[in-house]
């Protein structure tokens, strides 16, 4: 065929779109359009959609594919490629596009599509509903006209008037309800096999191979429908969207005022009594027949497998759209409840059905009060059971935690079973990150109290580990009978898989696999199970995860500081310290990890000034070890920012001088041991911030305390003898030592003047935003001093 | 009701082949989109390709932490359906004004090189999406012969609408269990061996 492939080229200039759309034109008004025709219009459609900006096209031209469309003469083919074409080109101006004369309902349905492309929904409302009111002229079949209806009510369901939604609402109903229970007969087709008399129409089946004994539905099975079955698979597909644009507008009149329990509501709504309901509440009660039917339906073993599927599916719809024909008639309620207690005892030990058993759930979790019934076991199971055994399928786990979601009111009680279940919930997560992670942002705030921050930050931290256990789960689980004994129980384990179920680490495993919040029972340590782990750190899942704890760690802070009280923080931050060296083995997430803490330890310690007197001895430890200072680079500085942010008396009236002296001391030794002229191999070396940070701590404390004045300005001094020496330049870069020279400058000239220093370093708690900016223009304030102190430029202190 | 179909090719991870949407289809505008002619249509474009660099993503990532190597490739093009059942997809939302003004949930599967995406209205039946992509995809890439060659799927929209306006009519996805769908395939001239 010509223009196949790779000589075309999509971007050709306007002139060249113009002779060709005269070609093309040419070509659709012959007598018979043909491959020609087509491939031109294939072409011209790709053109179109090639670019990201519009193609103008002639609206002579238009105009002609609006005519080709409509004619009922083109071939269907042609009609399709011109509709596609003029969909493409959406919302254009040029379209005179109507639906109005157009008889033939597959027409309709695709002159509709491009009607709807151009946002002309109330048009075509209007016309599908005039010709669904009528009879249809014979060979015409609605079945194409309910998509567009659907179509229509979903982008603007204010298009249909009352009356309107009632006529089709009685269609509907009699779709739903009275389609033949017959098979339909094959189109006689002619040939050597046709019979010359017609064959007696079978019944239909079920989709185990019975035959049916109840009216037709989308689970029933025919070699061939017939037009209404084919409109009940129909009516159905679209009846949710219906039920909840049209159910329930009107006040609900078959429940007098004040009923509160549904004992008392017999209201006669099957059988003769039915025909005598209005149109809405009538397609409600078929509908609901229609549910029960299908979850009956959903019990049988399907001969053909695929068909299981539908099966569930259809289970899922008909429970969510009981579930709204509750809502707007509460009368159903009581017989709801019991139906679907039933299934639920079905079901529920069917991890093939677990989806099914979210919107049970959130049909008991809207409806239970009303009949008085307790659901609790349902809740139970669903979420200490599911989670636990199903958190690897990936759509289980998506709806799972939009259903988390959906009902977030739920997790505020902090007794309940739903909060409770948060270390299950993470499994979700630790196992499918990546479509997750931004659902958990959301959630995470609502699983967070006082009483839960502990746990979640141990659990956050070691979300990885999980990842890495729910692995060893899996495998364990898959393995035959034979080789789940576990090895010798005295010897150590050679494998993870081994152990598993070791006694070494069993209790471990079980603490980090279990299904409920349980901060007593956390073992002493996890660190042996931690480096056993270590062994699954680079696999692809665990890495996944481990990218998102940063993110969900920042999150936990931020919501934890509007909250947490006093106590609460300084045990955050004795964690903090501790959990540092307690973290999965993998590189790039320590760092990550270690990043997050340093900033939320400042913010810690900004929110409570007092915990670094009160915590002084962790502290102590921890910033008095020099290995910290490499290893922990982010927290250690910030640690030692705080320390001289906020060790001070005007923060906490219990800092004694001898508690300055002895963080003088501490930090001291670390700072000399890495700046020693002749370092040692054991010696470490640090980032040139924290040379910077330690200084000017030091330099704030001696401001504190004016005895440590000669000891800390004897220090700076030395520091350009430090910044000089082969051992520095040899690790760092000229402009960082030059950064840390002039620094050493500054602090030690401002501790010439030592009130000016007393006063740069130690304001008063910044109450008002005027003394906050003072607090954040102080290295401004250091130059500033130091240019006064120094009128002649390049004299520099020995 | 779904929002748009697409047909994407994932590309390969960043910095390698870019991320391509071979096919796309919306179903109506909704109405209150300001009505802006070509910036409503540039708008539609990009949103679908934020769509498309999403799936993308989510199945380079699935597949790396299911061990996949790169795509295998066939031996030789299909010539009957496809059997999915094992093929890799997923689910995840993007929030409301990211791309589109009401949040969505993608529904997406990849075969071999190429991916297809519902995007569908927030409470949808998501079982139902699942199904219904996992029909789509063996009948676009059985009748657009999308695994060849010189695949020109770019070329036959009519061959991609006509499967569309039966499988997911405007956007409507459709109950059908085995049976109807046999009726369906037979309508399309497809055959199958059920």
């Amino acid at each position: 065929p010509p223009g196949a492939g790779a000589a075309y080229r999509p971007e050709i200039q306007e002139e060249e779109l113009r002779r060709f759309t005269a070609r093309v034109s040419a070509v659709l008004q012959s007598p018979e359009p043909g491959p020609e025709a087509v491939d031109a219009l294939q072409r011209l459609h790709l053109t179109v959609a090639a670019t990201k900006y519009p193609r103008k096209l002639d609206g002579k031209f238009v105009e002609l594919l609006q005519t080709v469309l409509c004619s009922p003469k083109s071939p269907e083919q042609i009609q399709v490629l011109c509709a596609a074409i003029l969909r493409e080109m959406s919302p254009c101006n040029d379209l005179i596009l109507s639906c109005d004369e157009i008889q033939d309902t597959k027409l309709l349905s695709l002159v509709s599509s491009v009607l709807l492309a151009q946002g002309e929904v109330a048009a075509v409302g209007q016309r599908v509903v005039k010709v669904l009111e009528r009879r249809l002229p014979e060979g015409q079949s609605a079945r194409f006209l309910l998509p567009v209806l659907a179509n229509v009510i979903s982008l603007s369901p204010e298009s249909l008037t009352e009356e309107q939604t009632n006529v089709v609402s009685k269609k509907l109903a009699d779709w739903l309800r009275y389609a033949s229970i017959q098979q339909g007969v094959a189109q006689p087709s002619g040939g050597f096999f046709s019979s010359p008399r017609t064959k007696q129409p079978a019944p239909i089946t079920e989709v185990d191979g019975t035959v049916a004994t109840d009216f037709f539905t989308v689970l029933s099975v025919a070699q061939h429908y017939t037009q209404d079955q084919w409109l009940n698979m129909q009516t159905f597909s679209m009846l949710r969207k219906w039920l909840l644009c049209y159910g329930g507008k009107e006040l609900n009149t078959l429940n007098p005022a004040g009923m509160d329990r549904c004992v008392t509501s017999m209201v006669p709504t099957t059988g003769t009594a039915g025909r005598l309901l209005p149109p809405r509440e009538r397609l409600r009660d078929k509908a609901f027949e229609y549910c029960q039917r299908l979850i009956e339906q959903s019990n049988r073993r399907p001969l053909k497998k695929d068909d299981g599927d539908l099966q569930k599916a259809c289970l899922i719809e008909a429970v969510t759209i009981m579930d709204i024909i509750c809502k707007q008639d509460s009368s159903y309620v009581c017989r709801a409840v019991s139906f679907l207690k039933i299934l639920h005892s079905r079901i529920c030990g069917d991890a093939t059905y677990a989806r099914a058993l979210l919107p049970i759930a959130q049909f008991f979790l809207n409806h239970s009060k009303l009949a008085a019934v307790d659901s609790d076991a349902i809740y139970k199971h669903l979420f200490t059971d599911i989670p636990a055994q199903l958190f690897h399928n990936p759509s289980l786990a998506f709806e799972f935690v939009q259903f988390c979601k959906d009902n977030s009111q739920l997790f505020t009680d902090s007794s309940s079973i739903f909060r409770q279940s948060f270390p299950n919930l993470f499994k979700f997560l630790a196992w499918n990150s990546p479509p997750l992670i931004s659902e958990f942002v959301d959630l995470l705030p609502f699983l967070l109290d006082a009483g839960t921050t502990i746990e979640i930050f141990h659990l956050l931290l070691d979300l990885p580990c999980l990842t890495a256990a729910l692995d060893i789960q899996l495998r364990a689980a898959s393995l035959p009978a034979s080789e789940k004994a576990g090895g010798d129980p005295a010897g150590k384990p050679a494998t993870c898989l081994e152990a598993f179920r070791h006694p070494l680490y069993k209790s471990m495993f079980q603490y980090l696999l279990r299904t409920k919040s349980a901060p007593q029972d956390a073992p002493e340590s996890l660190v042996p199970l931690r480096q056993l782990l270590g062994a699954l750190a680079g696999s692809p899942r665990v890495v996944q995860c481990a990218e998102t704890v940063p993110v969900l760690l920042e999150l936990f802070f931020r919501v934890v500081a509007e909250f947490a009280d006093g106590s609460l923080i300084n045990q955050l931050v004795v964690l903090l310290l501790q959990r540092s060296d307690q973290l999965y083995e993998i590189p790039a997430f320590k760092e990550d990890v270690y990043r997050v803490l340093g900033s939320q330890l400042a913010v810690l310690c900004s929110l409570r000034p007092a915990l670094v007197v009160e915590l002084s001895t962790e502290i102590l430890e921890f910033s008095g070890a020099v290995s910290n200072i490499q290893s922990k680079e982010a927290i250690f500085t910030h640690m030692a920012w705080a320390v001289g942010e906020y060790l001070s008396v005007s923060y906490d009236k219990r800092c004694t001088v001898e508690q300055i002296t002895r963080f003088f001391e501490t930090l001291e030794a670390v700072l000399f041991e890495i700046t020693q002229l002749r370092p040692q191999a054991s010696t470490p070396s640090c980032a040139p911030r924290a040379i910077s940070v330690l200084m000017a701590t030091l330099t704030k404390l001696a401001a504190r305390s004016q005895d440590l004045i000669p000891r800390v300005s004897m220090f700076l001094s030395k520091m350009r003898t430090f910044v000089q020496s082969p051992a520095a330049t040899s690790v760092y870069c000229e402009e960082d030592l030059e950064e840390i020279l002039i620094r050493a400058t500054e602090l030690m000239n401002l501790l010439k003047m030592p009130s000016v220093a007393q006063f740069v370093f130690t304001p008063p708690q910044a109450s008002s935003r005027f003394q906050r900016e003072v607090n954040d223009s102080l290295p401004l304030a250091l130059r500033m001093v130091t240019q006064f102190l120094e009128p002649a430029p390049g004299s520099m202190p020995v | 009701m779904v929002r748009a179909f697409v047909l994407l090719a994932p590309g390969g991870p960043a910095g390698h082949a870019p991320c391509r949407v071979l096919y796309a289809r919306t179903f109506g505008t909704p109405a209150g989109t300001a009505p802006g002619g070509p910036r409503q249509r540039l708008c539609r474009k990009e949103q679908l390709l934020v769509v498309a660099r999403q799936v993308a993503s989510q199945c380079q990532l699935l597949q790396s932490s299911l061990g996949c190597l790169s795509s295998p490739q066939l031996p030789q093009l299909p010539d009957e359906l496809m059997s999915l059942q094992d093929a890799p997809g997923g689910l995840f939302q993007m929030p409301p004004g990211d791309p589109f003004p009401e949040g969505v949930t993608v529904v997406w599967l990849s075969v071999l090189a190429l991916a297809f995406a519902l995007v569908c209205e927030p409470q949808e039946n998501l079982s139902l999406a699942e199904i219904t992509l996992r029909r789509l995809a063996p009948r676009l890439l059985l009748s657009l012969r999308l695994l060849g060659p010189g695949a020109d799927v770019l070329l036959r929209p009519d061959a991609a609408d006509g499967l569309l306006d039966r499988l997911l009519p405007h956007g409507q996805m459709l109950f059908l269990n085995e049976h109807f769908l046999q009726a369906m395939d037979r309508d399309m001239g497809i055959k199958t061996y059920h």
